[in-house]
């Protein structure tokens, strides 16, 4: 059972705005989504099998050395970073 | 005070020696300024897809069948979920319930194995550096390949847990897969220790120390560990489940976090990779690729060679070592005077580890050969054995720079006689002793006629003269 409530939670974590007149709809696809997911749950692992989703297998690269990222890239993210480093927030 | 007995198991991280990180392109090289081998996929920028390094897979299955492990027809990769600034992705990639080997172990000296569970791959976590108070991280590191190595919790003593790490890093360097030093972290072990009453059945609480990087702490948070589950039993406590580390200026361990159960990590398929399949054929030549393997030279040497165990461990601990040693003894009739040679003369000159490991000497394999055929047909003596090998590993002359003509043989059959005849009477005691049934006499007689001779007669047929004479 999914409530109104924890659908408007999910939308505040996520920083998704959602209609008053769109939450029951949400709310009923929420609820059927978690049923598809009960659904695989009870299947898994009455076959034993290995399932091989996509049916591929041994895609590899070779061991050949490509060039890295110029630093200033690596680092653009973080503001140029410090001293060539990612500095971490304190209290993680 | 009961006794107790101490239970371990060993989590090894080995780091591959592929020339790649295991899911992009970037050099996996040591010691470079940092994030300087970074690429949008190794710092997990969302939208980039990392591709398995078939060299890395190699490695790992080469890792198992030396410890004597399955290759498993099916493996994939799984995402390990957890939250810590060295691990960009917020999950690393490894493999859960389906590693590439299992079943496999090592064996002790006496004669216990140790169950290896399983080795799977994964990638390495970036490198923290804390300073002044801040933290900082190094993604160079992040990406490389490691193998985990997992036995099951076998190991009863610290003797033991060093004997088996010890092992285990020379199979692989014996397979050439990784450079395993612990003291550049490309091996790393983690332990898991519990105590019980002796004889008991059930394992107790288990503790996880992490991180030791070398064996002089290992053997120290191990013994340490130990007191204090100990303690904590008899005073009627219990040890709680939880990783610990080992802080090296108090000699202590002490608690990290609680210790982590599979369900923690939230594991699940990795969806950008695909199976990995290995056929039993590609496992076959893997297998005949392989080089031979510590335990394999071991029962040569003793066997074939008639070399002692000691001698024929010291041999194997190095592998350049053991290399230079097939490649002598294979040429000589006396492989034990090779190995006699390398143990004592050889390494007098290389007094460190890193010395023996890298074995960088002048004289090749073919020459010292060529010196012990020498001593081998008795043109030359034990003294100018060791005295022409002392020259060669100075100044790496071939055998016959140092050695000429006159000293080989130089003393024809009449002179030797004369001087055995000379030698005879000038030694009336010890002709006596010998006659007299003192076969070490003899001895005296032969040092004799090798020194009038400095050394130049051939042993055997002074041998023969002498006894003629007597």
């Amino acid at each position: 059972m999914v409530t109104r409530e924890e659908i408007l939670d999910i939308a505040l974590l996520a920083k998704l705005s959602v209609d008053e007149e769109k939450l029951d709809e949400l709310t009923k696809q929420m609820m059927d989504i978690i049923a598809f997911a009960d659904t695989i749950n009870a299947y898994e692992g009455q076959t034993g099998e290995f399932d091989n989703i996509n049916g591929l297998s041994n895609v590899f690269r070779e061991d050949t050395v490509v060039a890295s990222y110029p630093r200033e890239q690596i680092l653009k993210n973080v503001d140029g970073g410090e001293n060539g480093f990612f500095p971490v927030k304190k209290k993680m | 005070m009961r006794e107790y007995e101490l239970v371990a198991g060993l989590e090894t991280h080995v780091e591959l020696s592929t020339k790649t990180k295991i899911f992009c392109g970037c050099t996996t090289a040591f010691g470079s300024e940092p994030n300087t081998h970074c690429c949008p996929i190794c710092i997990g920028l969302p939208g980039t897809m990392p591709k398995l390094n078939r060299q890395a897979v190699r490695y790992a299955i080469m890792a198992g069948l030396a410890t004597n492990c399955e290759i498993n027809p099916i493996a994939k990769m799984d995402r390990k979920n957890y939250v810590y600034p060295d691990l960009p992705k917020a999950y690393q990639i490894s493999q859960y319930d389906r590693p590439l080997c299992s079943n496999g172990y090592i064996q002790l000296q006496n004669g216990r194995k140790i169950r290896i569970l399983r080795i799977h791959i994964e990638e390495d976590a970036g490198k923290l550096v804390h300073e002044r108070g801040d933290t900082y991280v190094d993604y160079n590191r992040g990406g490389v390949p490691l193998i985990e190595i997992v036995t099951e919790p076998d190991i009863r003593s610290i003797d033991e847990a060093i004997e088996y790490v010890e092992k285990l890093q020379l199979i692989m360097r014996y397979i050439g897969v990784s450079d395993v030093k612990m003291q550049e972290g490309s091996l790393r072990c983690d332990v898991n220790i519990s105590v019980r009453p002796k004889g008991a059945e059930q394992l107790g609480i288990r503790a996880e120390i992490k991180n030791m990087n070398s064996f002089a702490f290992m053997q120290k948070a191990m013994q340490y560990e130990f007191e204090r589950q100990t303690d904590l039993l008899e005073s009627g406590e219990q040890v709680v489940q939880e990783t610990r580390r080992y802080n090296t200026d108090t000699g202590e361990t002490e608690p990290m976090r609680g210790k982590e159960d599979a369900h923690d990590y939230r594991y699940f398929r990795e969806p950008d990779l695909v199976t990995i399949e290995t056929a039993p054929q590609e496992v076959e030549q893997i297998k005949a690729a392989l080089p031979e393997l510590p335990d394999a030279k071991f029962a040569r040497y003793t066997e074939a060679y008639g070399l002692s165990e000691t001698d024929a461990n010291i041999l194997i601990k190095y592998r350049r070592v053991a290399e230079f040693f097939d490649a002598a003894a294979k040429l000589v009739q006396t492989p034990k005077t090779v190995s006699n040679l390398i143990i004592t003369q050889i390494f007098r000159r290389l007094s460190t580890e890193e010395q023996k490991e890298a074995f960088e000497i002048v004289v090749t394999p073919q020459t010292l050969a060529e010196l012990i055929a020498l001593r081998e047909s008795g043109k030359i003596n034990n003294n100018l054995l060791k005295s022409t090998l002392e020259q060669m590993l100075d100044t790496g002359k071939p055998v016959a720079a140092l050695i000429d003509e006159k000293d080989l043989g130089g003393v024809d059959e009449a002179t030797l006689r004369e001087i055995c005849r000379q030698v005879v009477a000038e030694n009336p005691a010890a002709v006596q002793d010998y006659r007299g049934g003192k076969e070490a006499a003899f001895k005296a007689l032969i040092g004799g006629v090798m020194k009038a001779t400095r050394g130049k007669a051939n042993a055997l047929q002074a041998t023969e003269i002498l006894k003629s004479l007597l």
